[in-house]
Order: C-alpha cells, then sequence, then structure tokens
C-alpha cells in the first residue's frame, strides 16, 4: 500500500457506553464505520461492561462484537479478575476458554477493581504459556508492579496504554528495563515521545491504538500520520508491530 | 486515509516552551516545535514559556521572546502576567514591546482568582488597548472556574477572554459554553486531556463557530491529540477552518500574529 496511513491495526477499542464522558459511538456499526473511516486492517476490542460493571460477563460483548466483524480483522480481549468464589472459578481455565474463543489477548484493572495484582499469577502464567498480551492501564497499575510482573514473566508481552504525558520517566525506565513490556498510542501525549523513542531503538515497542470509546480516536490517528517518524517506522507502529504480538492479526 | 500532509492551515493560540519540573518533556524548545508546526501546517504559534507560568515570569516572558527573535514568522508570545510577582512591571513591559501579542495568565498555578483585585491591571490594561488574554481555565477550581469569567465579563466587557481548555472536564465544557453564550467577549480554546471532538461540536453548535480556537499546550502535551480531535471532529469543513485559525486571525488584531496584516475591527 502506498499510502502508508492506511492498512493500521487498532490496538484498543473499548465497545459499550461510557457513563462520563461525550465520546463516539462503539457499537457494531460504528466501529465498522471507524475501521473504514480510518482504513484499519483490524481492531481488538474489549467491553466497557468488563471495566465498569461486570468484568467476567462483559467479556462476552466484547467476543459478539469480534464475531460479527471477524471479516473485517476484529479481536477480542478479555477481561480478568482473580479467582473469587462465586465470581470466576479459575483463571487458568478463563484462559482455556478464551483460546478457544479466538480471543487475542487480555486486560486487567486492578485499580478499578480493587485487588493486588500479585493475586493474578495463575493468569500471567497462563498467558505466557498461551502467548496471550496482557494489557493494562497505566492508573490501573503502580510502575513497581509492573516491573514485577514483567521481570517474574518475561515472555509475556506487557501492553501499557492511557499513559497520559506526565509519565516518560516510568516509562523510560519500564521499556529499557523489560523487552516484554510496550505501549501504545492511546493517549500517549507527552510531546514529541513518539519520535523520542523511535530515536532510542525502541519503535518496535509502540502499537497504534486510538481508545475508541473511551479517547476521541482523531488523537492517535493524527499522531502517528503527522508524526516525525519515516514512513517504514509508521507501518512498524501502525500495524507491523500487533502482527507480531497478537496472533491472528491479519497481514 | 488521512495522509501524512495536512490541508488545514492552522494557527495555535495556547502554546508553552521549555521543560516543566513535573515530568520530562523531550526536545521542548522552539526549534523542535516549529519543527513539529512543519509537520502539522501550523503557520503560527503564540506561546508562553513554561518557566513564566510554573516558576519567574519576568524570566520566562524572556525566554518567550528569545523564541520570537528566532523566529519571528512562526512565533508569537503571551506575556505572563503572575499577580504575585510585579504585574505592573511586566504590563509595562508588554506595553512597550511589541513582540507581545497577548496576556498570558494562569489562576490556578498561581493560586489567586480571576476575580481578585490583583488581576485588575490585566483587565483594564486589555479592555484599554485589545489586547486579548489567555487565561486557563478549570472546571470546579476556586480561582479559575468557567463561571467566574462571567463577572469578568460583566465588568469588563471590552476585554476579550479566551477560557484556555474550556473549562477541561466535560461538565466545565458545558460551564464554559454557558458562560460565552452570555457574554460575546468570551471565547472558548479547545485542549485539554478530557477534550473530544463531539464536545468541541457542542461548543460550535451552542456559541457558534466564530469564538472557538485552536489551542494545544504544546509542548506541554503533543501538539497532534488536540489538532487530531479537531481535525477529525464532526464540523462542516467551514467551521474547522474558523476554528484552526480563522477566529484567531480575528483575535489578535492589537497586534497582528505573522502572516497577515490584521484584520479590522469592522
Amino acid at each position: 500500500m502506498s499510502d502508508v496511513t492506511g492498512g493500521w491495526f487498532d490496538a484498543r477499542i473499548v465497545t459499550g457506553a461510557h457513563p462520563a464522558a461525550l465520546v463516539p459511538a462503539t457499537d457494531r456499526e460504528a466501529i465498522a464505520a471507524h475501521l473504514d473511516r480510518y482504513a484499519l486492517s483490524g481492531a481488538l476490542v474489549s467491553a466497557m461492561a468488563s471495566w465498569l460493571h461486570d468484568p467476567i460477563g462483559g467479556n462476552a460483548e466484547a467476543s459478539a462484537i469480534a464475531h460479527d466483524l471477524a471479516d473485517r480483522g476484529v479481536l477480542a480481549c478479555w477481561t480478568a479478575v482473580p479467582a473469587t468464589s462465586g465470581e470466576l472459578d479459575s483463571l487458568t481455565a478463563l484462559v482455556d476458554r478464551a483460546v478457544d474463543d479466538g480471543v487475542a489477548a487480555f486486560r486487567i484493572h486492578p485499580a478499578s477493581h480493587g485487588y493486588s495484582p500479585a493475586l493474578l499469577d495463575e493468569l500471567y502464567d497462563a498467558l505466557q504459556t498461551n502467548r496471550l498480551p496482557l494489557c493494562v492501564d497505566s492508573a490501573e497499575l503502580a510502575w513497581p508492579d509492573l516491573t514485577t510482573i514483567a521481570t517474574r514473566y518475561p515472555e509475556l508481552p506487557i501492553i501499557v496504554s492511557n499513559l497520559g504525558y506526565r509519565k516518560l520517566r516510568e516509562l523510560w525506565a519500564a521499556l529499557t528495563g523489560h523487552p516484554n513490556v510496550f505501549v501504545d498510542l492511546v493517549d500517549f501525549a507527552a510531546h514529541q515521545g513518539v519520535e523520542w523513542l523511535a530515536a532510542h531503538g525502541l519503535a518496535d515497542r509502540l502499537l497504534f491504538a486510538t481508545g475508541l470509546g473511551v479517547r476521541d480516536p482523531g488523537e492517535s490517528v493524527v499522531r502517528l500520520a503527522w508524526s516525525g517518524l519515516d514512513d517504514a517506522t509508521v507501518r512498524l507502529v501502525g500495524a507491523e508491530n500487533a502482527r507480531r504480538l497478537l496472533q491472528g492479526v491479519r497481514a | 486515509m488521512i495522509g501524512r500532509r495536512p490541508r488545514h492551515r492552522i494557527v495555535d493560540v495556547h502554546a508553552h516552551l521549555g521543560p516543566y519540573s513535573l515530568f520530562f518533556i523531550p526536545e521542548p524548545d522552539a526549534a523542535t516545535m516549529v519543527a513539529v508546526m512543519d509537520r502539522t501546517g501550523t503557520d503560527v504559534t503564540v506561546l508562553s514559556a513554561n518557566r513564566a507560568i510554573q516558576q519567574d515570569a519576568h524570566l520566562g516572558n524572556s525566554q518567550s521572546l528569545a523564541a520570537v527573535d528566532a523566529y519571528p514568522d512562526r512565533i508569537a508570545a503571551y506575556a505572563v502576567i503572575n499577580p504575585w510577582q510585579e504585574p505592573e512591571r511586566e504590563l509595562e513591559r508588554l506595553a512597550s514591546d511589541e513582540r507581545f501579542v497577548g496576556i498570558k495568565v494562569h489562576p490556578s498555578l498561581h493560586r489567586y482568582p480571576v476575580t481578585g483585585a490583583r488581576y485588575a491591571p490585566v483587565w483594564e490594561f486589555a479592555e484599554s488597548t485589545g489586547c486579548p488574554v489567555l487565561s486557563h481555565s478549570e472546571h470546579l477550581s476556586p480561582y479559575d472556574a468557567p463561571v467566574l469569567f462571567q463577572a469578568v465579563a460583566e465588568r469588563y466587557p471590552g476585554t476579550s477572554v479566551v477560557l484556555g481548555h474550556a473549562g477541561i472536564t466535560p461538565a466545565g465544557v458545558d460551564e464554559a459554553i454557558e458562560a460565552a453564550r452570555r457574554y460575546d467577549s468570551l471565547w472558548l480554546e479547545v485542549c485539554g486531556s478530557q477534550m473530544t471532538g463531539p464536545l468541541i461540536r457542542s461548543m460550535v453548535d451552542q456559541v457558534g463557530s466564530g469564538r472557538v480556537l485552536f489551542g494545544s499546550d504544546f509542548p506541554f502535551i503533543d501538539q497532534r491529540m488536540s489538532l487530531g480531535r479537531v481535525v477529525c471532529a464532526p464540523l462542516t469543513e467551514s467551521q474547522r477552518q474558523d476554528v484552526l485559525s480563522g477566529n484567531a486571525r480575528k483575535l489578535f488584531r492589537w497586534r497582528p500574529l505573522p502572516g497577515e496584516q490584521g484584520l479590522t475591527n469592522d
């Protein structure tokens, strides 16, 4: 494709209503229109309900979108919480079900869901075994906890999202200390942050993602399209890194 | 596909310069900012140095002027007036130095309300000269919540005040819209981490496209974040161009921005 601003894979969409923001819609039709508008090759979709209502039950909403839009390259990202009687019997079994369903990654919300990330060791182990990345918002996980997980599970890709503009000092330590840590472009708002990482040989740790559902997708689209990266690096960030990390991302 | 080259001409009315202690900013210098502007189609940026807002208005204002001197066709400067740091001295400097095109105040950082007496010289100067004032505005702040600017507009109806961030939060945007609907002297600027295209559309629908301004806060935040929201917002192309540059050219009449001679009051 001659225009390198087409064919990107959106590594984060959240389907479902947002209760406290005026953002574009994220139902099936809206996601399809989003893929069309920005000429995207696919997307990774999690459920707003999993974040803000029913962590495990909400996964069905992500999978429904992924199944409906499978021909558009849409994949599901499920959410996990610690195994708790009456809520979830086994994290290993959850990951097994996810693999059977074609899920491409998992997301955790330790802060929002009120638990210690140390309670998810079984999840990290299962994800590492199955080569499924772990996605987490920067506000959901303390940086020392991220370091602990990245160190104990060196083959587990960890994708940090929603970084904001104030966290480059922490991000630098995480990326340079752990080759299995990645960051997506959802609210990756630091001035020249993308170019700065690329200049230090870290472009292969960046994934294009819009955060449709929680952010305005125009942010990430324009951020990458009008970045100071060369065309080859734009392709890398736009799609190739996601293809390498996420099973099921189409060429 | 959006392509790698912008299609609009842009004036960025809310920018800064230099480092900031709370977090690391890569390449916050004027040369890098101009390089970013080249990529985004930005003709002119109006900035205030981070040092001026964060710590020392006088020294920071000198940094802003140095950036203007380095890029006189691309950068214009606000004079930061800190109510605790000899505001009259900086106002005199502003009056006598044509490299300054406006005033920047940051009531939340300086912990002093826009309605306080220490800001009165700012509003009086702006009203008497036509110098525009960009202020930080933040929902629920005791210093610069959007609703507070109604008192300023009521008392100084000839002062053009730009509500930077338009209140920041979604609820703050609604409050800023209400203030701007009541007072023609209040303008809305769109940068902020919680801003979205639909919120910008809401401003345009309720205030009109003629008083909504593009700003980015860069290099505090990357310019392309705010720009992407406007470029992709559900606006007509005419509305979008108003926001991206047309309105800025109308606002900065006291001392026209580089690249044009300014518009008349007619």
